[in-house]
């Protein structure tokens, strides 16, 4: 059992308040991916919770446990570095047992747990091996190694992948997967790539400039953005954000929701004319650039991504969106769900009349 | 088989073009480096490799300056070791006073280093306050802390009687004079080894210290089993050349006890020094035992790089 809540926690470096008054609770047995860009403050959460960057104010609790005054090392919790930060003096092994070592674990036990977990990280043939000599993969595994080793309640994971090629991130990410679902614990895991986050996570917390901006699972963070920031953070390309009128509202579309075509197609609100500027084919699905004249942000520019890669660079086509995968936002990027049926028409309305204007 | 070995190698691109550019300067790109060293070969021959040779050359010889020199053998040898029996004892002070040196300031060093790591207010003063008697020539050190030690109206021993201690003879007695020399050497030079510890302290990355915190290192483990093994490169550094420099002890002791009283502070290079210029001019003979020195250093740095170096890990 241990859960892991926040309760007011702040926390500021000098005089920059880099996060305030935030109230969170993380699920016992979760595997919570904390996402956001960098200065987003989810490496100062995860540095609150192993101890190592006690918060400003505020009381944190695992398990139940008030640990606002335990030292990192007493809180049964392990931490995985994004430089691995493991001991270059020490032997694979070395690395692996020395926390065993300053728990007085006896020998035979330090033994048989060191080999234990060096089988199911792979690192067995490895054990007397200096890091030096070892590859950045395998480096990876002696952080691993080292923090299962400890059985910990908590496991922190902090960009552990972000320093392994494209391939290898890969692997390492399901075997991942598979650890937390052999261990059942607690996994709280710190990163900027979102499609990390939507691969590995049950649960989401996307972050912006020291506050929470959603936590979901991801299917739900994926289909039910609750703002505008999220819909734009999430998604590969990420949604598609337009203008709605003069009045800071706006409205977006997932990239694979619009249908390329080089007819105009009638019965949407959606439906705009465009020249295809790039064409990126990426086997399964191609990415579309396609340059609009309407409603469009900065970029004068959506994403489309479609199945069919049959157009073609210059190409004038045509981009429909049913509309029941519009998402409406309002001024302050906040999610619109237009309750009643006249709410809806003249928003459809609104969109109509920007499709129009190209 | 013979033809793989005599074909000539093929040529980068990038050689490719610098030879169809410029064919004629293949002979100058393949000298300059040479030319580029001359002046420090030259140096090193002039001061170094020379006299060195020249040490070795007239350790086998009688020679005063004056006279013609003429070869002996090993005549000078067997009176440094047979003979005179002032050389053992010079030995012997000088490798106490190095054993004491290396102890203390290692020791020192790595106790300062710990204390002033980490942004304080107080660390930034502390690392000029420490490393100022380092640009203090040895001269004006010596003359401050004749004064300071004076047995009857120094400083120190002010301070004891005020506390109510019993004055120490300090340099006047053959028991503390070498230990005050030592204390003297140490206090010069313990701000230099302290910022190199220091900054290899800096090179520890915090993660290492965080993942310690998360492993529950009590501060004993951390400091011998993390902290002493990554600053390990250093600390041999500061081992090796503090071991050379105190063996090459001389300003302070000539100054301020001549090797005395008796010959509590006789070392070696002031054994060399007198009788190489203050006593007949015993050239040769001096030289007998510049060599002797030389011989030991090698010795131990050699002991030092085979059996210590072992222990240390490079990254």
């Amino acid at each position: 059992m241990a859960e892991i809540r926040f309760d007011k926690i702040c926390k500021s470096f000098g005089n920059v308040k880099v996060i305030e008054n935030l109230d969170l609770t993380i699920q016992d047995g979760s595997f919570t991916v904390l996402v956001g860009a960098s200065g987003c403050g989810k490496t100062t959460l995860l540095r609150i919770i192993a101890g190592i960057g006690p918060q400003s104010c505020g009381r944190l609790f695992i398990g139940g446990t008030d640990v606002t005054a335990l030292p990192a090392g007493k809180r049964n919790i392990a931490l995985v570095f994004q430089n691995y930060a493991i001991y270059p003096t020490m032997s694979t092994r070395g690395n692996i047992d020395f926390g065993l070592k300053n728990n007085k674990v006896p020998r035979a036990e330090r033994d048989r747990l060191v080999s234990q977990v060096a089988e199911t990280v792979g690192l067995t043939p490895y054990l007397d091996r200096k890091p030096n000599e070892l590859s950045g993969g395998q480096r990876q595994r002696i952080a691993l190694a080292r923090a299962l080793v400890k059985t910990p309640d908590v496991f922190l994971l902090d960009e552990p992948l972000s320093n392994l090629d494209a391939k290898l991130r890969v692997s390492m990410r399901s075997e991942l997967i598979e650890l937390h679902h052999k261990l059942k614990t607690t996994f709280v895991y710190v990163t900027h790539d979102q499609s990390e986050a939507m691969a590995m996570a049950d649960t989401i917390i996307l972050m912006d400039k020291g506050r929470i901006m959603q936590m979901a699972p991801p299917e739900v963070i994926y289909l039910e953005p609750e703002n505008a920031f999220t819909a734009q953070f999430i998604g590969t390309p990420p949604m598609n954000i337009l203008k709605l009128g003069g009045d800071g509202r706006s409205f977006g579309f997932r990239p694979e929701k619009g249908i390329l075509s080089h007819e105009r197609r009638e019965g949407c609100a959606y439906c705009v004319p465009g020249r295809i500027s790039t064409r990126e084919m990426m086997g399964s699905e191609t990415i579309y650039k396609v340059a609009v004249n309407s409603g469009v942000g900065d970029t004068g520019s959506v994403m489309i991504k479609s199945q069919d890669y049959g157009f073609r660079i210059d190409d004038r086509i045509w981009i429909t969106v049913e509309d029941e995968f519009l998402y409406f936002f309002d001024r302050d990027g906040i999610r619109l769900r237009p309750g009643d049926r006249r709410e809806k028409a003249a928003l459809f309305a609104q969109v109509e009349k920007e499709a129009a204007h190209g | 088989m013979a033809d793989r070995f005599f074909r000539r190698r093929e040529l980068t691109i990038e050689e490719q073009q610098i030879r169809s550019a410029n064919p004629r300067k293949e002979w100058g790109a393949v000298l300059k480096p040479y030319f580029l060293l001359v002046p420090t070969f030259c140096f090193l021959i002039i001061f170094t490799y020379y006299p060195l040779a020249r040490l070795v050359w007239l350790s086998f010889r009688k020679y005063n300056l004056l006279s013609q020199d003429q070869f002996i053998g090993l005549q000078n040898y067997r009176q440094l070791f047979f003979i005179n029996k002032d050389f053992g004892p010079s030995v012997k002070n000088t490798f106490v006073y190095t054993a004491a040196s290396v102890t203390l300031l290692i020791v020192l060093a790595v106790l300062f280093g710990l204390w002033m790591q980490g942004e304080r207010k107080i660390n930034s003063l502390a690392k000029r306050v420490i490393f100022f008697p380092h640009i203090v020539a040895g001269v004006s050190i010596s003359m401050i802390f004749a004064w300071l030690m004076n047995s009857r109206n120094g400083l120190f021993n002010q301070l004891l009687m005020a506390w109510g201690l019993s004055p120490l003879e300090w340099l006047d007695s053959s028991d503390t004079a070498l230990g005050s020399i030592v204390g003297i050497n140490v206090w010069k030079g313990v701000g230099y080894d302290t910022l190199i510890v220091l900054a290899a302290l800096g090179g520890i990355s915090s993660e290492i210290n965080e993942a310690a915190a998360l492993d529950n290192t009590p501060s004993h483990r951390r400091l011998f089993c993390i902290t002493l093994p990554m600053i390990s490169p250093q600390i041999f550094f500061l081992l090796v050349t503090i071991t050379i420099s105190s063996f090459k002890v001389f300003d302070l002791v000539r100054l301020l006890t001549n090797g005395g009283p008796g010959s509590s502070t006789y070392v070696m290079v002031l054994y060399i020094y007198r009788y190489a210029f203050e006593w007949n001019r015993q050239i040769g003979y001096a030289c007998a035992a510049g060599v002797v020195l030389l011989l030991i250093l090698l010795v131990l740095t050699v002991i030092y790089f085979k059996l210590v170096e072992r222990k240390v890990h490079y990254q």
